[in-house]
């Protein structure tokens, strides 16, 4: 079942399927979260806000927001 | 983007492009050394670094440093910067080189840009640089195989210690241009979107042939325990509020002994003008108007370099990205984003660069509206107007719950242009429309050790090109000033000569306090003096007098003229100090009612008139030049004026 980034716990692996923004999508890819690549919760904020993620070694911070837009699935 | 021809000459030009963080400027730095000068991409403010470089015995190289781009498809002003160089086809002056900078432990997307580059046919190398972080992290790439794929020569290097600059030389003088196999076919790619996808598809691939891993990488793992406390809700922020505190007090302690070098040698220049050119106008326009107004910018190098030090160290160790991370979430509710703490803490020292800085930020609404409200944050101009005021109005022995009085009412102005902002920035956000969704992406790097070198290059051209924007202006605002109060209408200057003239002549007379009285009574009737006397009435309910009004009006150009007028006014002799002004200050009356100017009232109205009015042509000169137009300025010049002028009368009329 598809679910999006932002309902997951740190610590969570999840790969990425979709992103549901076409901006979003380029900026993501030009930091290298590309479909089908392995995602690790690292960090929330408080009122999970803004979450930070790695993918393969990089780090990556991103609203909460964005992160709805991301459809997953658990690794 | 259009092919270009390239065959290696006696003279070409070396184009670094990359992903940010992937070294551009450090190997710009190791191949170019001290022959580096710094200028500006037409029409916008983004820097743009030109060294030159032997390449060998015959063949010499300009070198350009762009801002850093992930892709070709631009996000940010920088970025946009670098797609318009790369694209601009009118430049034929010099064969060009392209050479992509890659960071070698972070591989996959920093193909990205290199196959884009490689597909729109342009002459290009590739430099993997890092690869002392890829032995580190026990990766081995095979170069000889990276090569074959991408069809174009790839350097190896590790640029912080210029390791492979040799044959990186080398690779540039044997260079030619032999047309590579596309990665994505122009019928693959319908849009940009389905273009990178296909296209880091393909990288994968390629990653997958040449790159082994025989481990675990050790960096990945100290970043996450630094980030532990670092981004902690709790300490996180303890540590960033402490980290600030010692900023501002290295700032104000260490930067006053070469200020006051500063302020001297102005003094001992201008004297030295004053007495060997001859006498006349020239002479008056040169100390008086040019030489003070620089004297008045040149002075706040020091606090202006050192914030800019602290920020270049912050920004390089990779700390900055984790204060956007923490502070996303508060600003985020202003209309503003976590970038924008960097243009607003930059405020603190001067609005010029900060403004300058917020490019950073992707989103246009949120650029702009960082823009808008950062002249708002009380700069280091504002101080010494701040210092003589509060020193006027409170003893410096009162004391508040055992805190020095003086020392809180200072701290409270640089709150108030903080929540100023902050509430500017709220209000604005329903203001400007955009269609643009707002994201907040941001890479966060991995910690390193801050490269000195760097950051002081860093600090050099930031504040030469700060020096040279604001200096063009204040230079030209210092001479109107200085017209406006040297002469007045009518005949009553030359009155004022006859008038002295039998007392000069008088050898008993002491010639300083006399001049000094002549100075005081010629600005009263010079044009400035009567535009202060003019809007006296305006400004009358915010408990100014004329003299007041005048001191307005010439720190237009830059608040700190605000103390020299203010001498010149209650006739200051040079070598008297602050408290000399303060005492002629404190006794000072309007001539009407007899009753004193400078009450506690007057003198809280004019703090939070200084520190919301935006009393800086540089300031709006900067954001003239980064919003594109007259508009946005006029608007915040505007706002800041009413805001200014409400808030000081109701200060006023609170404390009266
Ligand atoms: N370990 C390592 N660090 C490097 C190397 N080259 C640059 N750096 C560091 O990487 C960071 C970013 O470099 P910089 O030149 O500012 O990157 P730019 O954003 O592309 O201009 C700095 O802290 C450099 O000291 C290298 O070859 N090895
Ligand atoms: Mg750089």
């Amino acid at each position: 079942m598809k679910s999006n980034l932002a309902d997951y716990k740190v610590g969570d692996r999840v790969i990425l399927k979709n992103v549901l923004d076409a901006q979003l999508t380029i900026q993501l890819y030009s930091m290298g979260c590309v479909v089908g690549e392995e995602i690790l919760v690292e960090r929330k904020a408080p009122f999970g806000d803004p979450i930070i993620i790695s993918v393969e070694d990089s780090f990556i911070s991103l609203r909460k927001d964005d992160a709805k837009k991301m459809e997953v699935e658990l690794s | 983007m259009k092919k270009k021809e390239f065959k290696v000459e006696d003279k070409l030009r070396l184009i670094l492009v990359g992903n940010p963080n992937s070294g551009k400027s450090t190997l710009f730095n190791s191949l170019t050394g001290l022959n580096q000068r710094i200028g500006n991409f037409p029409g916008v403010t983004v820097e743009k670094k030109i060294g030159s470089v032997k390449i060998n015995y015959q063949i010499d190289a300009e070198v350009i440093d762009l801002p850093g781009t992930y892709s070709l498809s631009p996000r940010s002003e920088d970025e946009r910067v670098t797609f318009e160089y790369l694209s601009d086809n009118t430049r034929t002056d010099l064969p060009e080189l392209i050479v992509v900078v890659a960071d070698a432990s972070n591989l996959k997307r920093n193909l990205l840009l290199a196959t884009q580059l490689i597909d729109s046919e342009q002459p290009t190398i590739l430099v993997l640089n890092m690869m002392d972080v890829v032995e580190r992290n026990k990766q081995n790439i095979d170069i000889e195989k990276l090569q074959k794929r991408l069809g174009i020569p790839v350097v190896p290097m590790n640029a912080r210690l210029g390791k492979g600059t040799k044959e990186l030389k080398a690779t540039i003088a044997a260079y030619q241009y032999q047309q590579a196999e596309k990665f994505i076919e122009d019928h693959e790619s319908k849009d940009a979107l389905q273009n990178t996808i296909y296209r880091f598809e393909k990288i994968k691939g390629i990653i997958a042939e040449t790159l082994t891993k025989e481990g675990e990488s050790r960096t990945a793992t100290i970043t996450r325990k630094i980030d532990n406390v670092f981004t902690h809700p709790v300490w996180g922020f303890a540590i960033f509020l402490f980290i600030l505190f010692l900023i501002f007090q290295a700032i104000f302690s260490w930067s006053s002994y070469p200020m006051e070098w500063i302020e001297n040698g102005f003094l001992v220049l201008g004297n030295f003008i004053a007495e060997t050119l001859p006498s006349g106008v020239l002479n008056d326009l040169l100390v008086d108007g040019v030489l003070a107004g620089l004297g008045g910018i040149v002075i706040f190098i020091p606090q202006i370099a050192m914030l800019f030090m602290f920020i270049a160290i912050l920004e390089d160790t990779g700390y900055l990205s984790r204060v956007s991370f923490l502070t996303d979430a508060l600003l985020k509710r202003f209309g503003l984003n976590g970038r924008s703490i960097i243009p607003l803490l930059g405020g603190a020292a001067c609005a010029v660069p900060a403004i300058m800085s917020a490019r950073i930020i992707a989103n246009k609404k949120e650029r702009l509206l960082t823009i808008f409200v950062t002249p708002l944050i009380s700069c280091s101009a504002r101080i010494p107007v701040y210092t003589l005021l509060i020193a006027l109005v409170i003893p410096a022995d009162k004391q508040f719950l055992s805190f020095n009085l003086q020392g809180i009412i200072m701290m409270g102005l640089y709150l108030l242009g903080f929540a100023a902002a902050l509430v500017t920035a709220a209000v604005m956000k329903y203001v400007v429309k955009s269609k643009e969704r707002s994201h907040f992406v941001m890479e966060l790097p991995i910690y390193r050790t801050p490269r000195w070198t760097n950051i002081g290059m860093t600090i050099l051209n930031k504040t030469k090109l700060f020096l040279f924007e604001a200096g063009k202006i204040i230079i030209a605002v210092s001479i109107v000033l200085w017209v406006l109060s040297s002469y007045g209408p009518g005949e009553k200057m030359a009155d004022i000569d006859a008038k002295y003239e039998t007392v000069l002549a008088d050898s008993n007379a002491d010639l300083t306090v006399i001049n000094e009285q002549i100075a005081t009574e010629k600005l009263e009737v010079s044009y400035a003096g009567h535009i202060g006397k003019f809007i006296e009435p305006a400004i009358r309910p915010l408990g100014f007098d004329w003299k007041i009004g005048i001191a307005i009006i010439t720190s237009f150009a830059a608040r700190e003229v605000f103390v020299g007028t203010m001498a010149t006014l209650y006739t200051v002799g040079d070598d008297e100090n602050t408290e000399g002004i303060k005492a002629k200050m404190q006794r000072a009356t309007f001539s009407d009612t007899g009753e004193k100017v400078y009450t506690r009232a007057t003198g809280y109205s004019l703090l939070i008139f200084y520190a919301f009015a935006l009393q800086c042509m540089a300031t709006v000169a900067i954001v003239v030049k980064e919003t594109g137009g007259w508009k946005w300025p006029i608007i915040q010049l505007v706002y800041m004026g009413a805001l200014a002028y409400f808030s000081s009368l109701l200060i006023f009329q609170i404390f009266s």
